[in-house]
């Protein structure tokens, strides 16, 4: 599991994160939780690499974000996924289910 | 992302930057205190649970530089980022800047200035419509290498031939006008019909010809030029359907030319315009005078100027069958020419421009080595502050990138500095060129006083020569900045913070690179050093050229005897006879003189034979230059009469005719003995041509004309008593300065004839430098590249060495205190350098045998591998540059050797 974290797919960052916030909303740390969880626990993403994608897909208009309270009473910024964002979730899980389908079929081949 | 979004949240983001840095941080800590909670509510104690959490977060700043690097516009931040760290650095270093942007500003400078030449003369596209497909149509025989087609030939091309939409012709004379304020003498040119249209010109006033006015024997109308309506009309534009008389004969002015007009021969710009004319008649006959045309056309669009000259060669081949056979001799073996217009325009002499060019880029190259060294130097001190930066993070593409932005600063202020030098340059060329007598430029020989004639008033900086400047700006950054940059970023990080603390001779590799350049420098220097040699030399062989006359104390004008007034050979005799006697009168003038050419002035051909048939065939015709002369002009130019006598006023029309030759003449056809024999010169007698019996009473010595660097050519002087010229010379040999005897000279022609204008009054010695100017313009220009070329050099030698020198205070600190004496010291650097710059005056001195190939052309009594001036080249180059070293190697040997020691 060391290791995964590190390895996590080239492009399917924004794709776990689309997919994390759902129709929620979350904070950094909520959506980094989330991907743990969906993914059980194989893909940790560090703060390194979510915060510069969540700015990222915010700028491309994928995300929007606001600011609000946590459940810690903090202030915290809470993101959620726009329109664009969710077509964009569905490119891309396209895109992804046909590389998968061929890296799948090219295992499979003798 | 759409790429206007992507602008649009850049500038935002840039906009912005305050309130977006504190959200991140205020969002990235909050994240810290998230994850600490977490920790802290599993129980952990709450200092080790913020602790950990730090840890696994990676270091808050660190994510936020991850954020900020993912921002739209994160590159142009960083980039702007560079450019105020290098303004920082710039300012730090005064005196490197300013010894960057000064050796830049000035190779730049050169560079564009003879750009803008290069381009104004030879890249922009001319000021006519559809000016590619534009052609000048010549046939070039051997016997006359003229750029013209006969007028039948002209008509007849005009149906027949198939490669070119239109075909216009022009021929041009000189004549004199009177009737608007004084008499003055004008450059008439008669075009066709459709010269103007073909061109795409439509005057800015009135109209242009119809083709019924162009007609032998058609209306008497003409067109005024811009400049000629300016200065004799006052720009008065009720100027049409007035009347002016040239010639005598009256015209009616129906239009006038536009302002940006220039006409298409580089040697030629008329005042006034009028059809040409031309006899339609397209066969040739011996009773019938021809016209020889010059002939421009417009190639049809499917049809390349070697298809049109095949076509051309065919139909002139095809004419030359249908010609009396009298002609045929005469256009034996006739080549046909089809020329892009510019060619025409420019004229053959670009060589000049190509080797100005050359010689600058050395002068470029020079200034960008040098400042690569600058640039070195200065990355081997800040090499501490360099590799500090690497440890803290910076990528090896950021530190390139930092080390070009800098160079790219320099080269951009030294860009604007080149540009104001060029803006002054092309300025003093525009007002030589304005100033160079432009209303009575003439053909050929007095056309050349400046480089490329009349368009070197076309000369300017424009659009495209500033975008050249501003690329070779850029150039420039990458060629001085690239090698620094690379070597700056491959240091070894750890080795260099390790002994940046001492101060260690550079690397073997820096060192290589920098000598290296070095060596280029002075070869480039050496070259161009030696290509001014041989210009140098060749410019005083010109001036020492026996040239056979007496420049000093001589005044000389010229007049022109045209019109009805004058078109009797009588009216011409009587303008001289009358005329001589008030000249010779003015007091100071020691001889006065009328000649139908001056020397070194272009002369025209008479036919002579030496054969006693008085109408020999074509074939036993020679074109003999022939000079019609007063009696007293060889005192006059000051061309001593070697054997025999002078022409005296036994010479009249009515007695035999006389003829003093020149040495050439005497030896090529009587082996030198020619007194008192006999050949034959054809001339009109009573109306008829004939070659009349001529007696050879004198030997004159060779005298130059059509310029200083022709051959002297065999030719022949004959009394202007018996053949009358048209145009005349005059000239006066006076005892004090001659410019001062203008006013005399006026008064007596005007005495004698007061509708008759005087032009080109000069002294001889202001011609001789016309002549020369463009040498000298050529050699001075070089001259002071290779000086330039030099001086740069020799800084660069002294900043190599004196920084090389400062690398080694502490070495020569030790060498002293070890026993070394100061005077070996002395002899340590300058020997290094010593060995630099002799390898590099070998290399200098081979580059100059290739550049010396380019200048043959322009070379006058030297060979191309002068041995004088390579080898004076290279020793001037090596004593500057050991002099330079000298400054550098005497310091070293001053070293303090207690301060030395203290610095540790």
């Amino acid at each position: 599991m060391e290791q995964n974290q590190t390895n996590l797919l080239q492009g399917t960052l924004d794709l776990l994160i689309l997919k994390a916030i759902g129709d929620g909303e979350f904070h950094g740390l909520g959506i980094s939780r989330r991907i743990e969880q969906i993914t059980q626990g194989t893909f940790q993403v560090k703060p390194g690499s979510l915060f510069p994608a969540l700015h990222r897909m915010e700028e491309a208009g994928w995300l929007s974000s606001s600011w609000g309270e946590s459940e810690n009473k903090r202030r915290a910024k809470f993101y959620c996924r726009t329109r664009a964002g969710e077509r964009q979730l569905g490119i891309e899980t396209q895109e992804w289910e046909t590389i998968a389908r061929a890296i799948g079929n090219a295992l499979k081949a003798t | 992302m759409k790429l206007w979004r992507r602008i649009r949240t850049a500038a935002s983001n840039l906009l912005h930057k305050d309130k977006l840095e504190s959200d991140l941080d205020a969002e990235i800590r909050e994240f810290a205190d998230a994850v600490a909670d977490e920790k802290i509510n599993v129980g952990m104690d709450p200092s080790e649970a913020r602790r950990i959490a730090l840890a696994e977060i990676g270091g808050v700043e660190q994510v936020k530089q991850a954020v900020r690097e993912s921002r739209s516009g994160a590159n142009v931040e960083l980039l702007w980022q560079d450019v105020r760290y290098g303004m920082r650095i710039l300012r730090r270093n005064p005196s490197f800047t300013w010894a960057a942007v000064i050796t830049l500003g000035l190779g730049i400078g050169a560079t564009t200035s003879i750009f803008s030449a290069v381009y104004s003369l030879v890249l922009r596209p001319l000021p006519y419509a559809k000016s590619d497909q534009l052609v000048s149509v010549t046939a070039q025989s051997p016997k006359f290498q003229l750029d013209v087609l006969v007028s039948p030939d002209f008509v007849a091309a005009q149906h027949a031939l198939k490669s070119f939409s239109q075909l216009a012709g022009y021929w041009w004379a000189n004549r004199n006008m009177t009737g608007s304020s004084d008499p003055v003498r004008i450059v008439f040119a008669g075009v066709t019909a459709n010269f103007l249209p073909m061109l795409g010109v439509k005057p800015q006033l009135g109209r242009s010809f119809s083709d019924s006015e162009d007609r032998p024997g058609g209306p008497s109308v003409i067109i005024l030029s811009n400049r000629f309506w300016q200065s004799q009309f006052g720009a008065d534009p009720k100027v049409i359907g007035k009347s002016v008389a040239i010639d005598g004969r009256e015209e009616t002015v129906i239009g006038v030319m536009p302002r940006s007009f220039s006409f298409p021969n580089y040697g030629l710009e008329p005042d006034v315009y009028a059809p040409a004319d031309i006899d339609r008649a397209t066969s040739l006959s011996v009773n019938r005078g021809v016209m020889g045309i010059f002939t421009i056309g417009r190639l049809l669009s499917d049809i390349s100027r070697e298809q049109a000259q095949v076509e051309l060669q065919t139909f002139l081949e095809a004419r030359a069958r249908t010609y009396p056979p009298a002609f045929g001799p005469l256009f034996n073996g006739r080549r046909a020419m089809v020329e892009s217009l510019r060619r025409h325009l420019t004229g053959d002499d670009r060589q000049p421009l190509w080797i100005l060019l050359a010689a600058v880029a050395g002068v470029l190259l020079i200034a960008c080595s040098n400042v690569a060294n600058l640039q070195l130097a200065r990355a081997l001190s800040s090499r501490h502050e360099t590799a500090v930066r690497g440890a803290l993070g910076a990528s090896r593409i950021r530190l390139i990138r930092k080390s070009l932005v800098e160079s790219l600063i320099v080269s951009l202020l030294a860009a604007t500095i080149g540009i104001a030098i060029a803006l002054l340059v092309t300025a003093l060329i525009h007002n030589a060129g304005m100033s160079s007598k432009a209303s009575t430029i003439t053909y050929a020989g007095e056309s050349f006083q400046l480089p490329s004639g009349k368009l070197s008033t076309l000369i300017q900086v424009n659009g495209w020569v500033v975008a050249f400047t501003v690329g070779l700006a850029l150039l420039v950054a990458l060629l001085s900045g690239l090698a620094p940059a690379v070597s700056s970023g491959r240091t070894d990080l750890r080795n260099a913070l390790q002994t940046a603390a001492f101060r260690i001779t550079s690397s073997r590799e820096q060192r290589f690179l920098r000598h290296l350049l070095l060596v280029l420098q002075i070869g480039l220097a050496v070259m161009l050093l030696a290509a001014a040699g041989l210009l140098v030399r060749s410019f005083v062989n010109v001036l020492h050229y026996d040239s056979g006359f007496d420049p000093n104390n001589t005044l000389t004008a010229k007049a022109l005897l045209t019109g009805n007034r004058y078109h009797l050979p009588e009216l011409r005799r009587n303008f001289a006879r009358n005329l001589l006697p008030r000249l010779g009168a003015i007091p100071g003038v020691k001889a006065a003189a009328l000649a139908s050419a001056l020397p070194l002035a272009q002369v025209d051909g008479d036919a002579i034979s030496f054969s006693d048939n008085p109408n020999p065939p074509v074939g036993l015709r020679e074109i003999m230059p022939t000079i019609s002369v007063t009696s007293d002009y060889f005192r006059a130019v000051g061309t001593p009469l070697f054997k025999g006598r002078a022409f005296d006023n036994r010479d009249t029309a009515a007695s035999v005719r006389v003829a003093i030759v020149n040495r050439a003449f005497a030896r090529q056809f009587f082996a030198g003995d020619a007194l008192g024999r006999h050949f034959n010169i054809g001339q009109s007698d009573n109306g008829q041509f004939r070659f009349l019996p001529t007696t050879i009473v004198g030997i004159a010595e060779n005298v130059r004309h059509n310029g200083l660097s022709e051959k002297v050519q065999p030719e022949v002087y004959v009394p202007m008593d018996q053949i009358p010229s048209e145009e005349v010379d005059f000239i006066l040999r006076t005892s004090t300065d001659p410019a001062s005897f203008a006013k005399a000279m006026r008064k007596a022609v005007i005495a004698v004839d007061h509708e008759q204008p005087l032009f080109d009054v000069e002294t001889m010695n202001e011609r001789l430098s016309d002549l020369v100017a463009q040498r000298k313009l050529l050699m001075l220009l070089i001259a002071s590249f290779a000086m330039l070329a030099m001086i740069l050099a020799a800084v660069g030698v002294f900043g190599v060495f004196a920084y090389s020198v400062s690398q080694r205070t502490q070495e020569m600190g030790i060498r002293l205190a070890l026993g070394t004496s100061r005077s070996r010291l002395l002899r340590l650097i300058v020997t290094q350098a010593a060995g630099l710059i002799f390898v590099g005056g070998a290399v200098g001195i081979g580059a100059a045998l290739l550049l010396s190939k380019l200048l043959v052309s322009t070379l006058v009594g030297v060979t191309p591998h002068d041995t004088l001036s390579f080898s004076l080249a290279w020793v001037l180059m090596t004593l500057i540059a050991l002099l330079a070293s000298m400054i550098p190697a005497v310091n070293a040997a001053r070293t303090d050797l207690i301060s030395v020691l203290r610095q540790e």
